[in-house]
C-alpha cells in the first residue's frame, strides 16, 4: 500500500483550488479529474498527464464544490454564491441552476445510483435533495437543533452543515457541522436518526467505505480522522497525525485505505488494518483543500489514482497500489 | 601477654619484661640489659616492640646503644646481631629519609643510613641482610641500578634470598616491569608477603583480570596466614567493591585485631567506615571515618578518609539525578558542605589532579550554589580524565540551565562511556539526554533516546499501534478521555500493565514528544496509562509525580480538539489530586475564558496566584491578560473603566517582567497596553525584540507577535509618514529610509503602498509560518489592509479565503460585500472605464446584491448580529448602484465606440502625417523622427484619455493635434459638469435630509461636507490619534490564553467599522464629487493649459484618495452604539442618489451647456 507521485501541475488554475472529484468514465472517453478554485472556474483534466479538457466559466465568487454523477455524464459545481450549476460533462451545457435560498451550499455529492443530489446547506442547518430527473427540490433533511439554544452564540455556527456523504447503498445520508456533531439520516424515510459525536471542531469532509455500508470517516479541524460504525453510532477509532486541520477525506476504491488532505499541507496515506499512517506526501506548499481517489470502471484502466488540490493553485497525481 | 625473658647473669634465674608494659624511659631498660649483658637478639626484640608502639624515641635508643663502641667491643664475636641492629638502624633512617620531604634533611637521614649499613659490611662483607638493606636504601633513594647490583650481590650467593628477591621484584616493580617482579615475586609461593606483594602488582594491574589474579593470591596469603593485616585489608576492600559488607565486617575486624599498625589500621577504619556508609549509617560510618583519620599522623600517608569525611552522603557517587535530588535533603542534614569542602581541598593538595575529589568538590559547589566554580572544576575532572562517565554526568547536569547543547554533549558522552564500559545507563541520563534533544527539536533523537530508556514494556504495544482505543458509543467517546477500561480489559487478557516508577517520567516525556508530533491518539492512550497506575497505586498510598501533568496534558489535548467541557473534567481531576496546583488552576481559568465565564475566570486565576504567593508569573500573565481583555471587552468601552483595567494589566506586566525579565509573554502583553495608550514606538521596540527572541525555540510560537508588529506598523503607517520607521526585515530597511529621505510629503501616496505592501508581508508571513493558513481572523486583517489600499479585488478574494475556512461566520460575508460594492462604487468613479470594466462591475454588483440578500434572509434563522434593515440599506444601495452602472455600460460602451471612431480618426492623421512625413524626410530627418515620436504618443495618449502636461508634447501637440484635442476636451469637460452639477443637487439634498445631527460622528460627517477642502483633512488628522488604538487592538492572545469570545467580539467590531464605511458610501461619493466640484471652481483660473480641467479632477481625486484612508480610520472610531441611527438616515440619502442618478440621466443637454461655459474659459 503505497502511494507515488506521477504528475504535478502548477498554476492548474489562477488561485487557490478548493475542490476535486472524478468524473467516472463513459463509453467515449476515460474518467476525468473535475476541479473547483478560488478564481471562478471549474476545469477538467485528463489522465495521467493531467492535460487540460476544458474549462467551464459561469460562476462568481470562488467554487467550493464539485460533484459528479455516477454516469459520468453530467457533473455540478458549487461556488460561494450559493448557486449548484449542473453541466454537461462533454459540452459543457448548463442543465440547470440550482438555488434554494436562503441556503448556502457547501458539499455536494450525486447518490450512487444517481436519482438524487445532496447538498449540504450551510447555515440552513439542512441537506437539500435535488431530483437530478427534474431538477426539482424534493426534500430538505433538516438537522435537529440542539436543546436549549445558545443565545451567546455570536456567531451563528450552532449547526452549520458542512458536508454530506452517501452510504454506498443510497440508504444513508450523513452530514456534518461546524460544531462537529455528524447527523446520519434514513434517505427513504427521509428521517433523522442519530448524532454521531466526537468531534468539537468543524466536520469538512465526511466518506463512507466503499466496502462496508455502515463504516464512515470524518475529517476534522481537531486534526483527527474519526471512524464511526454510523448505524451503530459508536466510535470505532480515532487517527492522528497531521498537525493542522484535516480539510478532505477519501477512502480507496478497494476499502484498504483512506487519503486526507489538511491543512499542514500534506497529504497521508492510512492504512485501515493498522490504523496508521503508512505515508506522508509534502509535495504541496499550501493547503490541501481536496483528495479524491478515482473510481474504478472505464476501459484498460486498472490502476489506482489519487489526485490531490491545493492552495497552491496545483494539481497532484499519484498511483496508489 | 607476650614477653621476654633476660637471664640473669651467673644464675639460672631470668627477669621477665612484659612487652606491653615495657617502661616510658628506655634507660632502665637499658641499665637491665646492659646489666645482665643480655643477648643482642632481647636488645632487638625491645627495640621492634619500642617501634610496634610508635615509641621511635626509646627505639632507636636502644638501637644506638647497641651499636656503640663497648657493645662492638664486648660482643665482638657475636656478628650477626650487631649486623642486625646496625641493619635496624640503617633501615629505620633510610624510612626516615624516604619520607622527608625536606632534601636536607633527606639527605642526613640517607647519610646516616649509609654510615650504619657500611659499619655493618665492615663486620662482615658478605651478609646479605645488610646487602639488601643497602638495596632498599639506594632503591629509597631512587638509585635503581645500585639498587640492582646490590640485590644482585646477595642474589649471587644465595639465589633464594627472599627479601633480596623481594627488593629486585621492587626494583623492577618500579621501572614498570611488572612480569618481571612477578616472576621474582612467585618465586616463594608459601611466602606470605610476597602473596600478598604479588597481589598488589596485580592490584596495580589495574585489569580485571588482574585483580581476579589478585584476588587469588590475597585469598591463598590468608589461607597460608589469616592474620596478615594487609592481605585482610586488601581483601575487605575487594568485598567491599562486590557489595559483601558483611564479610568487609569481619574481615577488617580480624584485621584491627591482629594489627597494631596505625597505617593498617586507619585502612581497615576506613574500609569499615565505607561499608557503613553504603549501607546507610551514617553515623557509624562517620565514627570510624574519624578513627581511620586519627590512625595516621600526616595527610600524605592515607588519604582515602578524608573523602569518606567529606562525603558523609550516599549520593555523590551515584550522581544520577533523581537520586541526588531525592537525597538532597538527607545530604543537607548531615552534609556539612563547608568542613566536607576544606576536606576535599586537602585531598587535592596532595593529588591536585584526583578526579574524585574534583567531582566532590564540583559537586558541593553546585549544592553552595557557586555554579562558576563547579563548572570549573568539573570542566577540569573531565579533561583529566575523559572517561569518567560521572564527571560528564554531573557536568551536563549543571550545563542544562545554561548551555543545553553542551549540556547534552556532555550527557552524550557520559552515555557512550557508560555504554562502552559495559555499564547499565541509568535511565535518568536517557531521559535527560531525550529531552534535551526534545527541547531542540530534535524529535527524532529523542524518541531513539526515549525508547531505549523504556526498554520493554506495555507501552511498546501502544506505540506500534497493537493497543488502541476499543469501538465505543460516539455518545461517550468524550468520556475516553477518562476511562481506564482498556487497561481493565488489558489486564483481564493477561497483559502486564507494569510501569516501573523509574520510567513514569521518560513515559510522559515520550507522551508529550508524541503529542508533539500529533500522534495524539497515542500520547493519550501512554497519558492515560501513568493514570491507570496512579489510581491504583493512590490507593496503596504511593504517588507517582508526574500524575497530575498527565491529567494536565490530557486536559489541554481536549482544549486543543476544543472539547472544553471535557477539558474542565479533567483539570477538575488534577485539582482533587492537589487542590493548589497553579498550572491547574491557571489553565481552569483559560478554560472558564474560553465558556465565557469571566468572573469565575478571573476568580480561579487570583487563586491560582494566591497559592503561589504571586511568584508565578504564568498566574499574574493571565490576570494582566484578563484585565485587558476587560479592558478591551465592552463596546460601549466606558472610558474610565478601560482606563482602570488598563492600568492594571500593564501593573500585572510589569510584576512579570521584572520577576522575569525574559518573559516574552509579558513583553508582548505590555507592548499591547502601550499600544493601546498610543505609545507606538516604544511598543513597536518591545515588539521587534520578542519577535526576534522569539524566533529560535520549538516551544515559543507567537504569532501574535507578528500580527501585533504588523499592527503597529499600520497604526503608524498612516499617520507617522514622518516616524522613523526601523523594519526587522533586512529586505525592507533601506527602503523606508529611501522614502523617508525622500520626503515623505512629496511621496505619500508611494510611501503609503509601500507601507500596505509592508503589513501584507507581515499578515501573510504570520499566516503562513503558525497557523498553516488557516486564521481567518488574520485573513480578516489581511483583508482590511487591502481595503485600505482600495485593492478591492485582492480585499475581495482575502475575504472569499476566510469564508472559506470560516463558513459559518457571517460577517466575512458582509465584508465581502461590502468590498464588492466598494470596487464597483471605485470603478464607476473612474472617469475613464472601458466597457469591459463596466460589465465586470455590473457583475461585482449582482453578487454583492447576492450576498446582501442571502444575508438578509438569513437573518431570519440566525443571529449574526446585523440589523436587517441595514442590509436591506445595503442591498438597496447596491441595486441603485446597479441601475446606474447600467446606464454607465451603455455610456462606456458608446464611448468606446466613440474611442474606435477617434481611433481610426487618430489612423488616417497619422498615416496622412506619415506621408506628409515621408515627403518631409528628405529634407529634415532628425526633425521629423522626433515628430514622429511624439505623434505617437500622442495619439495613444488621446485613445486612453491619459493626459499629461508633458512639456515635451506641449508643442507638438498645438501643432498637430488641435482638433482632436478639442474634441476630447469637450467630452471630458461635459461630463464632469454633469456629476458636478449631480453632486451639488446631491449636496444640497444631503444637509436637508439629515436628521437632528444626535451623534458626534454625523456632525462631523456634515461638517466634512461643508468644508470638503484642505482645512478639513488637517482637522483630521489631528483627531485621529486618537484613534489609532483601536488597529492595534485587534488580535491579541497569549498562548494559552487565546479567548474565541475576544474574537468574535473583535470580528464583530471590525465588521462594525466596515459598516461604517459602507454607510457612509453614499456620502462618501457625493463628497468625493464635491471636493472635486469645489476645487474646480477655486482653481480653474489657475490652470492654462488646455487640458487643465481633467487634470484637477485627476488631482481631485488624488487628493481625495490621501484623504481617504485616514478618514475611514476615523469612521471606526466612531462608537457602534451610532450604527442604528445611521442605518436608519441612510434610506433617505440613498434615495436622493438615485433620484438624482436618474436625473443625471436625463440631463444630458444641461449638462453639455456646463461644457459649453467652460470651453468659453478656454
Amino acid at each position: 500500500m503505497k502511494l507515488a507521485g506521477l504528475k504535478s501541475v502548477p498554476d492548474a488554475h489562477d488561485e487557490s483550488i478548493w475542490a476535486a472529484t472524478w468524473v467516472p468514465a463513459t463509453d467515449a472517453r476515460p474518467a476525468l479529474l473535475l476541479t473547483g478554485s478560488l478564481d471562478e472556474t471549474v476545469r477538467l483534466w485528463s489522465p495521467d498527464e493531467l492535460v487540460p479538457a476544458g474549462t467551464n466559466t459561469g460562476h462568481c465568487l470562488g467554487v467550493v464544490s464539485v460533484a459528479a454523477h455516477p454516469s459520468g455524464v453530467i457533473a455540478a459545481s458549487a461556488s460561494l454564491d450559493s448557486f449548484v450549476r449542473v453541466f454537461d460533462v462533454n459540452t459543457n451545457a448548463t442543465l440547470s441552476t440550482l438555488e434554494a435560498p436562503p441556503s448556502e451550499v457547501w458539499n455536494m455529492q450525486f447518490d450512487p445510483k444517481g436519482t438524487v443530489l445532496a447538498v449540504a446547506g450551510g447555515g440552513s442547518a439542512s441537506v437539500k435533495l435535488w431530483d437530478t430527473a427534474t431538477w426539482q427540490l424534493i426534500a430538505t433533511l433538516a438537522v435537529p437543533r440542539p436543546e436549549g439554544p445558545k443565545p451567546s452564540d455570536k456567531s451563528g455556527s450552532g449547526k452549520f452543515v458542512l458536508s454530506v456523504a452517501w452510504s454506498p447503498d443510497g440508504r444513508r445520508l450523513a452530514c456534518g457541522s461546524m460544531d462537529g456533531t455528524i447527523s446520519v439520516f434514513d434517505v427513504a424515510r427521509a428521517k433523522f436518526l442519530h448524532n454521531l459525536e466526537g468531534h468539537f471542531m468543524p466536520v469538512r469532509s465526511l466518506v463512507f467505505s466503499p466496502i462496508d455500508a455502515r463504516v464512515l470517516f470524518s475529517a476534522s479541524d481537531d486534526g483527527h480522522v474519526h471512524m464511526y460504525d454510523s448505524e451503530g453510532k459508536s466510535l470505532i477509532g480515532a487517527m492522528s497525525g497531521h498537525a493542522s486541520w484535516v480539510l478532505s477525506v477519501d477512502a480507496s476504491p478497494d476499502g484498504a485505505a483512506i487519503a486526507t488532505g489538511s491543512s499542514d499541507r500534506t497529504v497521508r496515506l492510512w492504512d485501515l488494518n493498522m490504523r496508521a499512517a503508512v505515508q506522508t506526501m509534502s509535495n504541496h506548499s499550501d493547503q490541501v483543500w481536496g483528495v479524491a481517489f478515482r473510481p474504478p470502471g472505464g476501459t484498460g484502466v486498472r490502476a489506482g489514482r489519487l489526485a490531490s488540490v491545493s492552495d497552491d493553485k496545483s494539481i497532484s497525481l499519484y498511483d496508489y497500489s | 601477654m607476650a614477653c621476654v625473658y633476660i637471664p640473669v647473669q651467673n644464675s639460672e634465674e631470668e627477669v621477665r619484661v612484659s612487652l606491653d608494659q615495657l617502661p616510658r624511659d628506655a634507660s632502665d631498660i637499658l641499665d637491665i640489659l646492659k646489666a645482665e649483658q643480655a643477648p643482642l637478639d632481647v636488645w632487638l626484640i625491645i627495640a621492634r616492640e619500642y617501634f610496634k608502639q610508635g615509641k621511635i624515641e626509646q627505639f632507636r635508643q636502644i638501637l644506638l646503644e647497641g651499636s656503640s663502641h663497648e657493645i662492638d667491643e664486648y660482643y665482638a664475636e657475636v656478628r650477626y646481631e650487631r649486623i642486625a641492629i646496625l641493619n635496624a638502624l640503617g633501615a629505620y633512617y633510610s624510612y626516615l629519609g624516604k619520607i622527608e620531604t625536606k632534601q636536607r634533611e633527606k639527605d642526613e637521614h640517607f647519610i646516616l643510613a649509609t654510615q650504619y649499613y657500611n659499619k655493618a659490611s665492615r663486620i662482615d662483607m658478605h651478609d646479605p641482610s645488610t646487602w639488601v638493606g643497602k638495596g632498599q636504601l639506594l632503591l629509597a633513594k631512587g638509585e635503581l641500578e645500585q639498587a640492582s647490583a646490590a640485590f644482585k650481590i646477595v642474589l649471587d650467593g644465595d639465589r633464594d634470598n627472599v627479601p633480596a628477591l623481594l627488593g629486585q621484584a621492587c626494583v623492577q616493580f618500579n621501572r614498570g616491569f611488572y612480569s618481571d617482579s612477578l616472576e621474582l615475586y612467585k618465586l616463594d609461593p608459601e611466602n606470605v608477603e610476597a602473596l600478598v606483594a604479588l597481589g598488589i602488582i596485580d592490584f596495580q594491574a589495574n585489569e580485571a583480570h588482574g585483580i581476579q589474579k589478585g584476588m587469588e593470591k590475597m585469598q591463598r596469603a590468608f589461607e597460608i596466614y589469616p592474620y596478615c593485616a594487609m592481605a585482610l585489608n586488601y581483601l575487605a576492600n575487594h568485598f567491599f567493591f562486590t557489595g559483601q559488607h558483611f564479610l568487609v565486617e569481619q574481615l577488617t575486624e580480624t584485621a584491627l585485631a591482629v594489627c597494631d599498625h596505625g597505617l593498617m589500621k586507619s585502612h581497615a577504619y576506613y574500609n569499615l567506615a565505607r561499608c557503613y556508609h553504603t549501607k546507610g549509617d551514617y553515623e557509624k560510618a562517620g565514627l570510624y571515618y574519624m578513627a581511620s583519620v586519627k590512625e595516621i599522623n600526616k595527610p600524605q600517608d592515607f588519604v582515602l578518609p578524608y573523602y569518606g569525611r567529606a562525603v558523609p552522603c550516599p549520593g555523590w557517587q551515584g550522581l544520577d539525578p533523581a537520586r541526588l535530588a531525592g537525597l538532597g535533603q538527607v545530604q543537607l542534614k548531615l552534609g556539612d558542605f563547608r568542613s566536607s569542602l576544606s576536606n576535599f581541598e586537602k585531598v587535592l593538595e596532595v593529588y591536585p589532579e584526583n578526579c574524585e575529589s574534583l567531582k566532590a568538590v564540583g559537586h558541593i559547589y553546585v549544592q553552595l550554589g557557586q555554579t562558576e566554580k563547579a563548572l570549573e572544576t568539573l570542566r577540569k575532572a573531565t579533561k583529566i580524565d575523559p572517561r569518567d562517565a560521572q564527571a560528564f554526568l554531573e557536568l551536563g547536569e549543571l550545563l542544562i540551565s545554561s548551555d543545553t547543547g553542551a549540556a547534552l554533549d556532555a550527557f552524550k558522552t557520559a552515555h557512550g562511556l557508560l555504554k562502552k564500559g559495559g555499564d547499565e545507563v541509568p535511565i535518568e541520563l536517557l531521559n535527560n539526554i531525550g529531552v534535551l534533544h526534545f527541547e531542540r527539536g530534535e524529535f527524532e533523537l529523542a524518541e531513539q533516546i526515549f525508547k531505549e530508556a523504556l526498554g520493554d514494556g506495555v507501552w511498546l504495544y501502544v506505540m506500534d499501534g497493537r493497543i488502541r482505543n476499543s469501538s465505543m458509543d460516539s455518545r461517550d467517546s468524550t468520556d475516553q478521555y477518562k476511562d481506564m477500561k482498556l487497561f481493565h480489559q488489558l489486564e483481564e487478557d493477561g497483559v502486564s500493565l507494569e510501569l516501573p516508577w523509574d520510567k513514569v517520567t521518560t513515559l510522559f516525556n515520550h507522551a508529550r514528544l508524541l503529542e508533539q508530533l500529533h500522534d495524539t491518539e497515542k500520547a493519550n492512550i501512554l497519558y492515560r496509562l501513568i493514570l491507570f497506575k496512579a489510581s491504583f497505586l493512590d490507593r496503596l498510598c504511593l504517588h507517582y509525580p508526574d500524575y497530575l501533568d498527565a491529567y494536565l496534558r490530557l486536559a489541554a489535548i481536549a482544549k486543543s480538539r476544543n472539547n472544553i467541557q471535557l477539558s474542565i473534567e479533567l483539570i477538575g481531576n488534577a485539582l482533587k489530586v492537589n487542590e493548589k496546583c497553579p498550572n491547574a488552576l491557571s489553565m481552569l481559568g483559560n478554560l472558564e475564558l474560553k465558556s465565557d465565564d469571566w468572573v469565575k475566570a478571573k476568580d480561579t486565576f487570583r487563586a491560582a496566584g494566591d497559592v503561589t504567593d504571586g511568584k508565578d508569573s504564568y498566574a499574574t500573565l493571565s490576570l494582566g491578560n484578563w484585565n485587558y481583555f476587560a479592558a478591551v471587552r465592552s463596546e460601549k468601552r466606558g472610558p474610565k473603566l478601560e482606563a482602570t483595567h488598563l492600568e492594571k494589566s500593564k501593573e500585572l506586566y510589569t510584576k512579570v517582567l521584572v520577576q522575569h525579565p525574559g518573559n516574552l509573554y509579558a513583553a508582548n502583553g505590555a507592548g499591547v497596553v502601550l499600544a493601546e495608550k498610543g505609545r507606538f514606538d516604544v511598543s513597536k521596540d518591545i515588539f521587534t525584540q520578542v519577535h526576534e527572541a522569539a524566533s529560535g525555540s520549538v516551544f515559543v510560537q507567537m504569532p501574535d507577535i507578528w500580527v501585533n508588529l504588523a499592527h503597529v506598523y499600520f497604526a503608524q503607517g498612516h499617520f507617522g509618514l514622518a516616524v522613523k520607521m526601523a523594519s526587522p526585515s533586512p529586505a525592507f530597511l533601506f527602503l523606508p529610509n529611501f522614502f523617508f529621505f525622500l520626503g515623505s510629503n512629496s511621496f505619500p501616496n508611494f510611501l503609503h503602498v509601500f507601507m500596505i505592501t509592508f503589513f501584507i508581508f507581515q499578515y501573510q508571513n504570520c499566516l503562513k509560518r503558525f497557523c498553516y493558513s488557516t486564521d481567518a481572523q488574520v485573513l480578516l486583517y489581511l483583508a482590511r489592509t487591502h481595503y485600505e489600499a482600495e485593492q478591492w479585488q485582492d480585499c475581495k478574494k482575502t475575504l472569499l479565503r476566510a469564508i472559506h475556512l470560516a463558513p459559518s461566520n457571517y460577517t466575512l460575508r458582509f465584508d465581502a460585500g461590502v468590498a464588492m460594492q466598494k470596487f464597483s462604487a471605485s470603478t464607476l468613479q473612474k472617469t475613464k472605464r472601458s466597457a469591459d470594466e463596466v460589465r465586470s462591475t455590473v457583475a461585482e454588483l449582482k453578487n454583492a446584491v447576492r450576498v446582501f440578500s442571502q444575508l438578509s434572509a438569513a437573518s431570519s434563522y440566525h443571529i449574526h448580529g446585523f440589523d436587517e434593515k441595514k442590509i436591506e440599506t445595503h442591498v438597496g444601495y447596491c441595486k441603485h448602484l446597479l441601475d446606474a452602472a447600467k446606464v454607465h455600460c451603455e455610456a462606456a460602451e458608446r464611448e468606446e465606440q466613440q474611442n474606435r471612431q477617434r481611433l481610426e480618426v487618430a489612423r488616417q492623421v497619422s498615416l496622412a502625417e506619415e506621408a506628409r512625413r515621408r515627403a518631409e524626410e528628405q529634407r529634415k530627418f532628425q526633425v521629423i523622427s522626433f515628430r514622429d515620436y511624439t505623434i505617437i504618443i500622442i495619439l495613444l495618449s488621446v485613445w486612453l484619455g491619459h493626459w499629461k502636461s508633458h512639456p515635451n508634447m506641449a508643442t507638438p501637440w498645438v501643432l498637430i493635434g488641435k482638433q482632436l484635442e478639442r474634441r476630447k476636451q469637450e467630452d471630458e469637460l461635459k461630463k464632469v459638469m454633469q456629476q458636478e452639477e449631480q453632486f451639488l443637487r446631491i449636496k444640497e439634498q444631503w444637509k436637508t435630509s439629515l436628521p437632528m445631527p444626535s451623534s458626534k460622528r454625523k456632525d462631523r460627517s456634515q461638517a466634512e461636507d461643508d468644508d470638503g477642502g484642505h482645512s478639513e483633512k488637517k482637522r483630521r488628522k489631528g483627531g485621529k490619534r486618537r484613534k489609532k488604538d483601536k488597529n492595534v487592538k485587534g488580535r491579541y492572545e497569549m498562548e494559552e490564553a487565546d479567548n474565541e469570545m475576544m474574537d468574535d467580539h473583535d470580528e464583530m467590531e471590525e465588521d462594525a467599522n466596515m459598516i461604517n464605511d459602507q454607510q457612509e458610501d453614499g456620502g462618501e461619493n457625493a463628497q468625493d464629487l464635491l471636493i472635486a466640484a469645489g476645487l474646480e471652481d477655486s482653481d480653474a483660473e489657475d490652470e492654462t493649459a488646455p487640458s487643465s480641467a481633467i487634470n484637477r479632477r485627476r488631482r481631485a481625486w488624488s487628493e481625495s484618495d490621501e484623504d481617504e484612508p485616514p478618514e475611514m480610520m476615523q469612521r471606526e472610531s466612531s462608537p457602534p452604539a451610532g450604527d442604528r441611527e445611521n442605518s436608519a438616515e441612510l434610506p433617505e440619502s440613498d434615495g436622493e442618489i438615485r433620484e438624482n442618478d436618474f436625473r443625471d440621466d436625463e440631463s444630458d443637454k444641461p449638462n453639455r451647456d456646463a461644457g459649453d461655459d467652460d470651453e468659453v474659459d478656454d
